[in-house]
């Protein structure tokens, strides 16, 4: 039993290690691709989030500033990504935000988060406040410890 | 390095002034309270940073270049903003040459505008600014005029440089920090620093505009935030969380 113990006391520290250096692989991804944060073909720009991991949720905060509340869909595409959406209070010419080379709108925040461990999609919680989106989701490895 | 960060005065500038700081760091605090304090009090660019150690970027304004490092003023303010992060390198030399220049102009205070994070920001009712100090001197003033101290805890970013520099040459300084997002633009931090600001320097600068325009604020901020999280990541700003561990 002790070995057992130990054996899955081992195997959670790879699990550890493994899910440290996915979000520091995401992180790189993200600095190495340097695209723009906005779509004039979508009208769409991209929030600003933050995912942070933690031993029994994983809770991600995502800046929706000038959004209209009752238009904003968190969906889960797949067991490890969401897609999030809001619609600005009113589109914004390209120009009023300094970028005076292109023309276009920008009339919604759009974007697409991969989770970096698995989480239990249909347990999400999501609360807005003061224009930042925040959404709670449970691991799914610590109902399995519960279990056991 | 240091020789080779050179400050180029555009316009005359004036002894015995205050000089500010405000450069990308949490919640972009620094920079959005140092931009409302140019566009209010009208301060014109009198100065900028030259160096080859800087990014190869320039802001164009009406068409025309300028540096990223700038230096605006009148005659009794002067204030240093950077519109981009200054890489982790640089922090050091640069905030050396800003300081070993305002001493040059006979600077009487120097002031660091930043921010603090805060967990949970989004649910504060009331943030509050605190103020660290060079000397004694500067903490006891700071005390007096009302403003909380931050008395202990960890500071990472240019106004760690420049109060450990300013503490070294014995010239007055503060740095102010209001509770902030760490990684989210900020504008509502930016207001309650400069309603701290008024008390230890008697500069009023309006806030409500500041409010007012927030969202829009935050929005146009995005992409500078972005590119400061990863400064912010390179100097381990996150240590701002820690607990303490000061041994005397």
């Amino acid at each position: 039993m002790l070995a057992d113990k130990r054996k899955r006391s081992v195997i959670d520290i790879i699990n550890e290690h493994i899910e440290e250096f996915e979000q520091w692989l995401n992180q790189f991804e993200e600095t190495l691709t340097e695209k723009p944060s906005w779509s004039k073909k979508n009208s769409a720009i991209e929030p600003l989030k933050n995912i942070a991991v933690h031993p029994k949720e994983v809770t991600m905060t995502v800046d929706l500033p000038f959004t209209k509340e009752n238009t904003l869909q968190v969906k889960p595409l797949d067991e490890n990504t969401l897609e999030i959406s809001a619609s600005t209070k009113r589109k914004i010419r390209l120009n009023e935000l300094g970028i005076t080379h292109q023309e276009g709108e920008i009339q919604k925040f759009h974007c697409h988060a991969r989770l970096p461990v698995p989480v239990q999609m249909d347990k999400m919680e999501i609360r807005f406040k003061k224009g930042i989106l925040e959404i709670r989701l449970p691991r799914k490895h610590e109902t399995r410890r519960r279990k056991q | 390095m240091g020789e080779e960060i050179n400050i180029i005065e555009k316009a005359k500038i004036p002894s015995g002034a205050t000089m500010f700081f405000g450069f990308p760091d949490a919640g972009l605090v620094g920079v959005i309270a140092a931009s409302e304090m140019i566009e209010q009090l009208k301060l014109a660019e009198v100065a900028y940073m030259d160096s080859k150690f800087l990014p190869p970027v320039i802001v164009l304004h009406e068409g025309l270049p300028h540096s990223t490092i700038r230096i605006f003023g009148d005659e009794k303010i002067l204030l240093a903003i950077s519109d981009i992060p200054v890489p982790a390198d640089l922090l050091y030399p640069m905030m050396h040459t800003l300081i070993e220049w305002g001493t040059n102009k006979h600077v009487k205070l120097m002031i660091s505008l930043s921010g603090i994070p805060m967990q949970d920001r989004q649910d504060a009712k009331e943030l509050k600014a605190f103020a660290a100090a060079s000397t004694p001197e500067a903490l006891k003033m700071a005390e007096n005029k009302g403003v909380e101290i931050l008395t202990d805890g960890y500071m990472v970013g240019p106004q760690a440089i420049m109060l450990q520099q300013c503490s070294q040459k014995g010239i007055p300084a503060l740095a102010m920090l209001a509770q902030c997002y760490l990684n989210y633009p900020d504008p509502e931090a930016a207001a309650v620093v400069l309603q701290e600001l008024e008390k230890v320097s008697g500069i009023k600068v309006s806030i409500s505009k500041l409010l007012e325009k927030g969202e829009e604020i935050r929005l146009r901020a995005r992409d500078v935030m972005k590119r400061t999280q990863q400064e912010m990541t390179n100097v381990k700003k996150g240590q701002e969380y820690d607990i303490p561990m000061y041994v005397s």
